[in-house]
């Protein structure tokens, strides 16, 4: 059977998540870090509620009232320039 | 630069409808939006009340933006709001385009769906329902010439029926198969449940007969463990609780899907693969309440499974515990879109409330508050059985916080 791939942008699969965990049997965090699945170019936006959900499983981490990892702008896609505040103010 | 009274994110029924209080009450507002066209998920809606009355969702969002347009609603369409930052007293509001200064924020940013990740599913031709739904009634594309829906449940229902009245040819509706993300829909059980909500919408006996009996478990047991063979028709349209999508097929792009035979716990029964030729694939994972820029302006959430996920904490005026960001619509949860609506005219008075530092109408909110209580019990789409117990969730959570805070401000004064 084929890969499940649970990111799209990072192409990061359910089966190489599950062999993460248990290689270093990290925190949900830490799993996001170690593959980067939901910290590709659409900020999670695809992937998000899929990504929280295998970390749930497979760390046993309760889906608590905070946000599984926290969101940080931007919450959309930027260029630096735009970034660099060169957008002008009303 | 200017100072506004309130920014709106999201110009859906949530957003437009508390546009239309605050420009009613003169209030400075400028209204965000980043689709090219007004009116949010309104706009691929369409579907038949039990009454026999059509919601056209085109029309209702065209009713709207009248509306607000008559009283001269500053309304800013390609306007991606990435940030809002918090300031004393006030917010800055960013966009690529302009940075604006307001004292109050509305986030109405309504839903995003739910991925149901299956092998495949990156394939060329495989979309989401909520994008098969945008092509086929807002862009008049036709999304391919024979497909097939994956997840059951009342959104994919409603839009494969939008789907079939365009004329769009479905093989039929199946589950996927189970694996840690899918886990809810490949349940036949639980789909049951849910789909007994849309009994109505559904002229089948089985369906109508289980969902009489929707408090009785064991009847619906029965139903799922003698679920037809060939399916169950909705409008002609086989429904699969039986069958569930292992694998979608293909080089380049979608040629067939993989079925399988699935038991009343969703277990995969040996021996039943089935290829299907389909030159596209619709998911549906299900709702979520997008509520990014609500966490990112440092609002408290709670999770409700009811509600579809993590939601802003708010009371019955739609108020954040962060003084001046408001909520409503599908970012306090996933409802219809009549909920959405009177959520937005809550919200819109409670702000000019603020504003205005008046109490004429108080009386109004009220009123507003009623309707939307008896919006959410007479809608004919509910999301999940569940959702008063969601919304009770939420207020003892906002009540809970607030005292908090005040047990903070007095203790500061000791
Ligand atoms: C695919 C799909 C199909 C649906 N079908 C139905 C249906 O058939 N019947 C029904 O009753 N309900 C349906 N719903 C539920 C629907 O969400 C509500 O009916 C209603 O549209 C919610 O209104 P809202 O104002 O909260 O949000 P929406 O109508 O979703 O509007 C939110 C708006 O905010 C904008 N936005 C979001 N983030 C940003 C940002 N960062 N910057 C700028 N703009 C932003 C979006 O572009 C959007 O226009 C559907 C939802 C989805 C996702
Ligand atoms: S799909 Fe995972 S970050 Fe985009």
């Amino acid at each position: 059977m084929k890969d499940t791939i649970v990111c799209r942008c990072e192409e990061v699969t359910l089966q190489e998540l599950e062999e993460t965990a248990r290689k270093y049997n990290s925190s949900a965090r830490e799993l996001k870090l170690l593959t980067r699945a939901g910290m590709g170019f659409c900020g999670g936006r695809t992937c998000r509620q899929a990504v929280d959900k295998v970390l749930t499983d497979i760390t046993g981490e309760d889906p608590t009232n905070e946000l599984p990892l926290k969101v940080a702008p931007p919450v959309r896609p930027l260029s630096l320039t735009d970034l660099g505040g060169l957008a002008k103010d009303e | 630069m200017q100072q506004l009274d309130v920014v709106i994110i999201g110009a859906g029924p949530a957003g437009l409808a508390a546009a239309i209080q605050c420009r009613e009450n003169d209030l400075d507002v400028v209204v965000l939006d980043e689709f090219p066209k007004v009116g949010g998920r309104l706009l691929g809606q369409l579907h038949q009340e039990p009454s026999g009355e059509w919601w056209n969702g085109i029309e209702e969002s065209k009713a709207l933006q009248t509306k607000a347009e008559s009283l001269n609603t500053d309304i800013r369409l390609g306007y991606s709001v990435y940030h809002i930052e918090k300031l004393e007293k006030q917010f800055v509001v960013h966009t690529k385009q302009q940075k604006f200064v307001t004292n109050n924020v509305l986030i109405a940013t309504g839903a995003a769906e739910s991925p149901a990740p299956i092998p495949g599913w990156t394939l060329p031709g495989v979309m989401s329902i909520g994008a098969a739904q945008v092509m086929t009634n807002v862009h008049r594309v036709k999304v391919g010439e024979k497909g097939i829906v994956v997840g059951v449940n009342v959104l994919s229902a409603a839009i494969a029926r939008e789907l079939q009245l365009a004329g769009v040819d479905l093989h039929s509706m199946a589950l996927p198969t189970r694996n840690v993300v899918s886990e809810d829909q490949a349940n036949p059980r639980l789909v049951m449940e849910r789909l007994s909500r849309i009994a109505h919408l559904a002229p089948s006996k089985f369906i109508q007969f289980g969902s009489r009996f929707a408090k009785w478990k064991w009847v619906q047991d029965l139903v799922v463990q003698y679920y037809p063979k060939n399916g169950i028709k909705m409008w002609g349209m086989p429904i699969y609780l039986n069958k569930a999508i292992k694998q979608i097929n293909g080089t380049d792009k979608v040629e067939s899907v993989t079925m399988v035979d699935v038991t009343m716990h969703g277990d995969i029964i040996g021996n039943s693969e089935e290829e299907i030729p389909v030159d596209f694939v619709c998911i549906a994972g299900g709702l979520y309440p997008l509520a990014e820029l609500a966490g990112v302006v440092g609002c408290p959430f709670i999770y409700s499974e009811e509600l579809g996920g993590h939601v802003p904490v708010h009371n019955e005026k739609m108020e954040t515990p962060v003084a001046g960001i408001y909520v409503a619509g599908n970012i306090t949860g996933i409802e219809s879109s009549k909920v959405a609506r009177e959520q937005g005219k809550v919200a819109g008075l409670a702000i000019v409330i603020k504003e205005k530092n008046t109490s004429e109408i108080t009386g109004k909110l009220q009123t507003a508050i009623s309707e939307v209580k008896a919006t959410r019990d007479a809608a004919s789409i509910q999301f999940h059985p569940h959702i008063p117990e969601g919304r009770a969730k939420v207020s003892a959570a906002y009540d809970d916080l607030v005292k908090a805070q005040e047990v903070e401000k007095e203790l500061e004064y000791v």
